[in-house]
C-alpha cells in the first residue's frame, strides 16, 4: 500500500484549491447561518477572579421586552461537564476565573440579550486567589478547588494527572557523563486566534432530539459529550452535529466548550433555536489557549557529544478548568524521550490548578514547549562540549527503523538529511559564530505522522457511492478547517477509484449521515482519510469493473446494431467478447471503463455513467448499485502505564534553520533567512503541504517573538488584536520550504501528517539564532525587544 | 435601544449649527475608525454624531506658499499626494503607517489629532512641522499653533462649540530635513510604543543646525517636544555624537508609564536611541534635498 | 428611530431601512443577506469584513451605514461575473492557495482588488502593505500573495488579449 505507483496521475501534483465558494462569498460560516425562530446568546462572565457567589439577582433582565430566557447556576440543573468533571457550564457556588459562565440571556436579538447582561446583579464575597502555578503547589496556597468531582475534599491543587516516564538509568548516566548542562525554561500563554470566532447554534426538533451547529473539528466525540449531558440533564433525546465551515481550529476546537453546553440549556428552556458567536473579545477571555510550562532540563553527553541522557521536570498552569491541556504532556513524551537518540529519560509533568484562563490544546499539543526547552538545551550542550550545533544534533539525530525509550518505533527518518539541508541553504558554516548581531539557529522536531491513538481508537469510517452520472460522493466524518481536505481527498479519490478528480464530491459534517472518526487532530486527517480512501475506493472500483464485466458486452453489442440500423452503410465489426467479461482484464480510469491490454480499443471504451445507469434501470430483474465503505483504523499503540507505547505507526521530523538579526539598540528582531525542511513522508499535494509548512512556521514565529496573553490577577489584559499580536502581511518571514519525500510504507501514497509540526521548532530556532548573533539566550518567551535589550545590556555591563 | 442620531451636514456652518443644537449631546465624527468603536465599547453614548465627512472645505490639501491640509481629509489622501511624500515626508512617515488602508481609507488627520491619543501618530510630525490649528466656531475664527493643542489623553483646546477646520504648515527653509519613526513590535497593525519626529534646518554648509524640533509620543499624557534636546541641537553641528547627546537629553525629558505595551524605562530607552537615528534620517533627507536643489 | 436610504450593491440599488448607529457590515449580512463579508474582530483591526466603497477598501464593521447613502458597494459577491466565471483575483486564490479556512479570504480578496485596481504590477513590498489590515491565521500570507501576483499575470494577459 505504502509503495509509491509509478504512474500516479493525481497525487504528488499540485492541483488548485476545490473549495470555489470560499472565493465567491458562499461558503457559510456558523455566523452566517440564520434560522427561523432563532435567538440569540450572550455569556456574562465572572467579574471577580475567585469568589463565593453570594447572590444573582436577574429580575430585571427577566423583565426585559425580548428576552426569553435568562439561565443561572440555580435555575438549571447541576451537571458537571468537561475532561475531569470538575465544572458546570453555569457556575453556583463560586467563580473561580474571570471567565466563569455565571448566567446566560436568550433574547430576540443580540441588542436586547446584551442589555439584558446590564441588567443581571451579582454579589460576590472575594476569595484569595492564586495565579503562578509555584505558588499554587505551595501548601498555603487557596484552593482554587476544595473538592473534586466526585465530592471528595482536595487538599492541594494538584491535579491527579501525574505524567511519568522513565527509561534506563538516568542517576548513572549523569555520572558518567563527560559534559551536563542544567537550565530553567519557560513560556506563555498563547491564543490559537482562530479568524472566525467560536460560535455554535442549537435547537431541539419536535421528538426532542438536539440538533447541534458546531464548529468542533471532532464531530463525534462533541456529540457523544453532547449525549451524556442530555441525558444527566434528565432528557431522553439524542444530539446530531453539524459541522458548518470553521474560520480555522488549531486545537481551539477539540473540546465541547461551556458555551455549547449552555446554548443546549437555552434552547432547551425556550423551545427555540438559540445562537452564539463570540465577539472578539469574548474569543479572547473565554476560549481556551495553550498553557504555559515552567520547564527544567538537564541533559548529558559523552566525549564524542552523544547523548548520555535528559531529565526533564515541566510544571503546567492548568487554569481554573481541566481540559485537554491537561494532557498534552502524553505528546510532550514523544520529544523528551526520543527527540534525537537519547538512551536514559526521565519526565515529570505537574498540572496545577489557579485563578487563570484554563487551558486547551493548540497546533503541536505541547511539543512546541517541550522542543522549545529541548532544542536550547541542546545548544548549550553542544556549546560545552565545544561541538557546532549541527553537526551535535547531526551526531544524536534520530535514524530509520529505531526503537526508541519511550518505545516509538520509528520507520522512515530523513532527520540527518533535513539538517544538511538547513546547513546548505543557510550557509551555516560562513554565518554561524560571527557575533555580528546576526546569528543563525537550529532545532528540529519529530512528531506523530500516522495518527496518535489518544482514544481507544485512532479510526475514520469514510462512504463511496457512484451514481448513474458516473460521479463519486465521498461521505467521511473527518472536517476540513482549511488544510485542503477537499483538495486531497478528491486527487486521492480519482488515485484510487479511476475517476478523475471532478468528479468526486464530498459530503461532511453530519454525525447522522458521516460514519465514524474520531476526530480531525493530531495531524491525522490527510493519513487516515488516505488509508480510508484506498481501502473504500479499491472496493469501489472493483465493484464497478463487476459490474462493466457483467454489462458491457451487452451494451457494446446493443449500441453497433442500433447504429447499423440507423445508418445502412455501417458495417457491424466481428469482435471478440470474451475478454470484456473477466474482471481482471479490465480498467477503470478518467471515469471510463476500458480493456487493460488494449487501452486504443474504441469499441471497448464505456463512461461509468453508462454502465451505473444500465446496472440500475434494468428493467425486469435484479438491479445493483455501487456503494463502497471502509473504517480505517492504524496499528497505533495507546500509552501504557509507563507511558510508554507507539502511539503513532510513523513518525515526521523536520528541522528549522533560521539567520536573524538583532537590532542591539531596541532588542527588535528580524528574521532574514528561514529554511523549514519537512519529512512530509510524500507530499499528496506540494502547493498545499507548503501550504501548511508556512502558515504553521508564521505562527511558530509569532510564538517565539510577538504573541503572548497577558494577564494581571487573572485578567487578560490584551483581549484584542491590536494588543494580541499575531503577525500581518507586512511581517516578513522568507519561509524557504523544503519537502523531504522517504516514501512512507505505512502511508497512504507514501504521506505522512503534515499540519501541526511546522510550529514546533521555529521558537527555538530563533532563540538560537540570536544567541549566535548576540550571546544572549532568553529562556522565557516570548522574546519581546525588552527583554532581549535588558540581557544585552547585563551582558555588556558584565563584560566591563 | 442604545442608538444615535447621525448628520452629515455639507457646510462648516451647518455643523457649527448642529454643535449648537446638541451641545454636549453630541460628538463630531469623521472617519469613524475611532468613534464607531468607542460607541461599540460603550466608551461614548452621543445622542447625535455629526459626520464631517461631506464637507468639501475640510476636505483638501493645498500647497501654495505654505502648506494646508483639510482637518477631514483622509490618512489615505496624504499618503499618495506626491507634495506631501516629497516636501513633508514626516508627514508621509506617520500617515502611511497609521492601521491599514482600509483605516486610511476612512481615518482623517484631524480625527486623529483631535482624538488626542498620547499614541497619535500624526502628531510628532505635525508638532515638529510648527503646525497652525485653525479652529472655528459660530463665534469666528482662531488659530493656535499645535503645542498648545494637546490637554492631556483625550483631551484637547478645542471647546464643544467649536470644529477644527484646518491645519496650516509654514513651508520648511532651504536645507530641512524631516522623517518620523513608529517604533513597533509588528509591521503593520500596531501602536507605536514610542513615536519620534525629527525636523532639523541647516546652514548651506548642511553641517550647523539653525532650527531643530523633536517630537515625541506615548512619552507623556499628550504628544510633546523634546525643547532641551531641541535647543541644544541649535546652532550645533549635528553629527552623530551630538545626536547622541540630544537623544540622551530628549530621553530624559520623557515621564513615560508602563503599560502592557512597553515599560517605561524601555520607552525612555528607544527615545534616547530613536532621536538619534530619526535625526541621522533627517540629516540625509536634508543632505539629499540640498543636492537636488544645487 | 429608522432611516430609509439607498444605495449600489454589487450594480443594484438598494433601499433599507437601518438604525443610524448601524454598521454597513451589519447590513449588508443582515438586513441583505450577503454574508461573504465577515465579522472578525468589529473593531477595524482584521480586516475580514473588507469592502469596496466607490472603489477604495474600507472596514465595512466600523463604517457608518449613514455614509453609505448614493455610494458604490462592491462586496466578493458581486465580484465574479453574473455567469458564475469567476474574476482573475478569485481564480488565483484557488489557483495559488491562497484561501486556507476562507475566513478572511473576502475581505483578503477586496484588498487584492482595490490594489490591482491602483497598481496592477505591484510587487512583493506593495503587495505586503495593501493587505496588512486583512490578517490571516492559517496561510502565513506567503501563498496570499503568491495569488496576488498570479492575478495580476491574470489580469495583464487579458488586458493583452482584449
Amino acid at each position: 500500500m505504502g509503495e509509491r505507483l509509478m504512474d500516479e496521475l493525481f497525487v504528488g501534483k499540485s492541483f488548485a484549491r476545490m473549495d470555489k465558494d470560499k472565493v465567491i462569498g458562499r461558503a457559510n460560516f456558523i455566523n452566517d447561518i440564520t434560522l427561523p425562530r432563532m435567538l440569540h446568546a450572550k455569556i456574562l462572565y465572572s467579574a471577580r477572579p475567585h469568589a463565593r457567589i453570594k447572590s444573582i439577582d436577574t429580575s430585571k433582565a427577566e423583565k426585559l421586552m425580548g428576552v426569553r430566557a435568562v439561565l443561572t447556576g440555580f435555575n438549571v440543573p447541576e451537571v458537571k461537564v468537561g475532561f475531569l468533571g470538575d465544572q458546570t457550564p453555569l457556575k453556583k457556588d463560586k467563580v473561580r476565573q474571570f471567565r466563569d459562565e455565571v448566567a446566560a440571556v436568550a433574547a430576540i436579538d443580540e441588542d436586547t440579550a446584551e442589555e439584558a447582561l446590564d441588567l443581571i446583579k451579582v454579589e460576590y464575597e472575594d476569595l484569595p486567589a492564586v495565579y503562578d502555578p509555584i505558588e499554587a503547589m505551595k501548601p498555603d496556597a487557596p484552593l482554587v478547588h476544595e473538592f473534586d468531582a466526585r465530592g471528595k475534599p482536595r487538599r492541594n491543587n494538584l491535579l491527579p494527572l501525574p505524567w511519568k516516564l522513565e527509561a534506563g538509568d538516568v542517576r548513572k548516566a549523569r555520572e558518567s557523563s563527560k559534559y551536563v548542562v542544567k537550565d530553567r525554561f519557560s513560556t506563555q500563554w498563547v491564543h490559537q486566534t482562530c479568524m472566525g470566532t467560536s460560535g455554535g447554534i442549537a435547537e431541539f426538533d419536535v421528538n426532542g432530539n438536539l440538533i447541534f451547529r458546531s464548529v468542533t473539528n471532532v464531530p463525534f466525540g462533541g456529540k457523544d459529550r453532547l449525549d451524556m449531558f442530555l441525558k444527566n440533564l434528565g432528557l431522553k433525546g439524542r444530539s446530531r452535529v453539524l459541522t458548518p465551515y470553521v474560520g480555522g481550529s488549531f486545537g481551539s476546537k477539540l473540546d465541547t466548550d461551556i458555551y455549547e453546553f449552555i446554548l443546549v440549556l437555552l434552547a432547551w428552556k425556550t423551545g427555540c433555536p438559540v445562537k452564539i458567536v463570540f465577539s472578539r473579545k469574548e474569543e479572547f477571555l473565554a476560549s481556551p489557549p495553550r498553557q504555559p510550562v515552567i520547564a527544567t532540563v538537564e541533559q548529558g553527553c559523552d566525549s564524542n557529544g552523544r547523548l548520555t541522557f535528559r531529565n526533564i521536570d515541566m510544571i503546567l498552569d492548568n487554569g481554573a478548568y481541566t481540559s485537554w491541556g491537561a494532557t498534552t504532556p502524553s505528546v510532550m513524551m514523544i520529544p523528551v524521550s526520543s527527540l534525537y537518540r537519547v538512551p536514559n529519560v526521565k519526565f515529570q509533568a505537574t498540572c496545577v490548578y489557579t485563578n487563570n484562563i484554563y487551558a486547551q490544546a493548540m497546533r503541536g499539543y505541547g511539543n512546541p514547549q517541550a522542543t522549545f526547552v529541548i532544542e536550547q538545551s541542546m545548544d548549550q550542550l553542544a556549546e560545552a562540549s565545544g561541538i557546532d550545533a549541527i553537526e551535535f544534533r547531526k551526531i544524536n539525530a534520530n535514524v530509520p527503523y529505531e526503537k526508541t525509550p519511550m518505545d516509538l518505533k520509528i520507520t522512515t527518518c530523513p532527520m540527518s538529511e533535513c539538517l544538511e539541508i538547513v546547513e546548505k541553504r543557510l550557509n551555516w558554516s560562513e554565518k554561524r559564530n560571527q557575533k555580528t548581531s546576526r546569528g543563525v539557529g537550529v532545532a528540529s522536531f519529530l512528531h506523530v505522522g500516522g495518527g496518535a491513538r489518544v482514544y481507544l481508537s485512532d479510526a475514520q469510517g469514510i462512504i463511496m457511492k457512484v451514481d448513474d452520472e458516473g460521479k463519486v460522493t465521498v461521505i467521511t466524518g473527518g472536517t476540513d478547517q482549511g488544510q485542503g481536505s477537499e483538495t486531497i481527498i478528491k486527487q486521492m479519490v480519482a488515485e484510487a477509484t479511476g475517476f478523475r478528480p471532478e468528479d468526486v464530491s464530498i459530503f461532511q459534517g453530519d454525525t447522522e449521515v458521516c460514519p465514524w472518526d474520531v476526530g480531525t487532530h493530531a495531524s491525522r486527517h490527510a493519513f487516515i482519510t488516505g488509508h480510508a480512501v484506498l481501502l473504500a475506493g479499491a472496493d469501489v472500483k472493483r465493484k464497478v469493473l463487476d459490474l462493466a464485466a457483467r454489462w458491457m458486452p451487452e451494451m457494446i453489442r446493443f449500441d453497433l446494431s442500433k447504429r447499423a440500423r440507423k445508418d445502412p452503410n455501417f458495417q457491424v465489426p466481428l469482435l471478440d467478447f470474451s475478454p470484456l467479461m473477466d474482471t481482471n482484464n479490465l480498467e477503470l480510469r478518467n471515469a471510463e471503463v476500458f480493456l487493460k491490454d488494449d487501452p486504443e480499443n474504441k469499441h471497448f471504451r464505456l463512461p461509468v455513467a453508462k454502465i451505473l445507469r444500465r446496472a440500475h434501470l434494468v428493467g425486469t430483474g435484479k438491479g445493483e448499485m455501487v456503494v463502497a465503505e471502509a473504517f480505517y483504523d492504524p496499528p497505533n499503540e495507546m500509552l501504557n502505564r509507563e507511558g510508554k507505547g507507539n502511539l503513532s505507526c510513523c513518525y515526521t521530523f523536520g528541522a528549522h534553520g533560521v539567520e536573524v538579526e538583532v537590532d542591539e539598540e531596541t532588542g527588535l528582531v528580524t528574521i532574514l533567512n528561514y529554511v523549514a525542511a519537512h519529512d512530509v513522508g510524500r507530499a499528496i499535494n506540494p502547493m498545499l503541504v507548503k501550504g501548511q509548512i508556512y502558515g504553521a512556521t508564521v505562527m511558530g514565529c509569532g510564538y517565539a517573538l510577538t504573541e503572548e496573553i497577558q494577564t494581571n490577577h487573572g485578567r487578560v489584559m490584551n483581549p484584542n488584536l491590536l494588543d494580541y499580536k499575531i503577525l500581518t502581511a507586512k511581517d516578513k518571514i522568507p519561509i524557504d520550504p523544503v519537502i523531504v519525500e522517504p516514501i512512507e510504507p505505512s502511508g497512504p501514497f507514501g504521506a505522512k501528517g503534515i499540519g501541526e509540526p511546522a510550529c514546533v521548532p521555529s521558537a527555538p530556532a530563533i532563540v538560537n539564532a540570536i544567541y549566535d548573533a548576540v550571546g544572549v539566550r532568553i529562556k522565557d518567551l516570548p522574546v519581546t525587544p525588552e527583554k532581549l535589550l535588558k540581557a544585552i545590556k547585563e551582558k555588556k555591563a558584565k563584560e566591563q | 435601544m442604545r442608538t444615535f442620531d447621525y448628520f452629515k451636514p455639507v457646510c462648516v456652518e451647518e455643523a457649527l449649527f448642529l454643535l449648537n443644537k446638541f451641545a454636549d449631546k453630541s460628538k463630531l465624527v469623521a472617519g469613524g475608525t475611532d468613534v464607531m468603536v468607542q460607541w461599540k465599547k460603550r466608551i461614548i453614548s452621543p445622542v447625535a454624531l455629526i459626520s464631517l465627512r461631506n464637507i468639501p472645505e475640510l476636505n483638501f490639501i493645498r500647497m501654495n506658499d505654505c502648506l494646508e491640509i483639510g482637518s477631514a481629509t483622509t490618512h489615505r489622501s496624504l499618503e499618495l499626494s506626491a507634495d506631501i511624500k516629497s516636501k513633508f515626508p514626516a508627514i508621509y512617515d506617520a500617515v502611511s503607517n497609521i492601521g491599514s488602508v482600509q483605516v486610511r481609507n476612512s481615518a482623517t488627520i484631524g480625527g486623529n489629532l483631535c482624538n488626542a491619543a498620547p499614541s497619535a501618530d500624526s502628531a510628532p510630525p505635525m508638532l515638529v512641522l510648527d503646525t497652525g490649528v485653525n479652529i472655528v466656531s459660530s463665534d469666528g475664527q482662531r488659530s493656535i499653533p499645535i503645542d498648545q493643542f494637546f490637554k492631556g489623553p483625550g483631551k484637547t483646546v478645542v471647546q464643544p462649540n467649536e470644529v477644527v477646520k484646518s491645519f496650516s504648515i509654514a513651508t520648511p527653509p532651504e536645507n530641512t530635513g524631516m522623517a518620523y519613526w513608529k517604533h513597533t513590535r509588528r509591521s503593520a497593525m500596531d501602536l507605536p510604543i514610542l513615536g519620534v519626529a525629527v525636523l532639523l534646518s541647516f546652514d548651506e554648509d548642511i553641517k550647523t543646525c539653525v532650527k531643530a524640533r523633536i517630537g515625541l509620543s506615548v512619552v507623556a499624557p499628550t504628544p510633546i517636544r523634546a525643547r532641551k534636546a531641541e535647543e541644544f541641537l541649535l546652532g550645533n553641528v549635528v553629527n552623530e555624537a551630538s545626536l547622541d547627546e540630544a537623544g540622551k537629553i530628549a530621553a530624559s525629558e520623557c515621564s513615560p508609564r508602563t503599560t502592557i505595551r512597553g515599560s517605561d524605562w524601555y520607552r525612555r530607552e528607544m527615545a534616547r536611541v530613536l532621536v538619534k537615528r530619526v535625526g541621522l534620517i533627517s540629516t540625509e533627507r536634508a543632505s539629499h534635498f540640498s543636492k537636488l536643489e544645487s | 428611530m429608522k432611516r430609509s436610504i439607498s444605495f449600489s450593491v454589487n450594480g443594484d440599488t438598494v433601499q433599507v431601512e437601518v438604525h443610524p448607529h448601524w454598521n454597513l457590515l451589519r447590513v449588508l449580512r443582515e438586513e441583505l443577506e450577503l454574508t461573504g463579508a465577515k465579522q472578525g474582530c468589529g473593531e477595524g483591526e482584521c480586516g475580514a469584513c473588507t469592502v469596496l466603497v466607490n472603489g477604495l477598501p474600507i472596514n465595512s464593521c466600523i463604517y457608518p451605514i449613514m455614509e453609505v447613502e448614493g455610494k458604490d458597494v462592491l462586496t466578493i459577491e458581486g465580484l465574479a461575473s453574473r455567469d458564475g466565471a469567476l474574476h482573475p483575483v478569485q481564480e488565483a486564490f484557488l489557483e495559488k492557495a491562497g484561501v486556507q479556512c476562507g475566513f478572511c479570504t473576502p475581505g483578503m480578496i477586496m484588498s487584492a482588488k482595490a490594489l490591482l485596481d491602483a497598481n496592477p504590477d505591484p510587487d512583493e513590498e506593495e503587495i505586503r502593505q495593501a493587505l496588512a489590515g486583512n490578517m490571516c491565521r492559517c496561510t502565513g500570507y506567503i501563498q496570499i500573495i503568491e495569488s496576488v501576483k498570479h492575478a495580476a499575470a491574470l489580469l495583464s494577459s487579458i488586458e493583452q488579449e482584449a
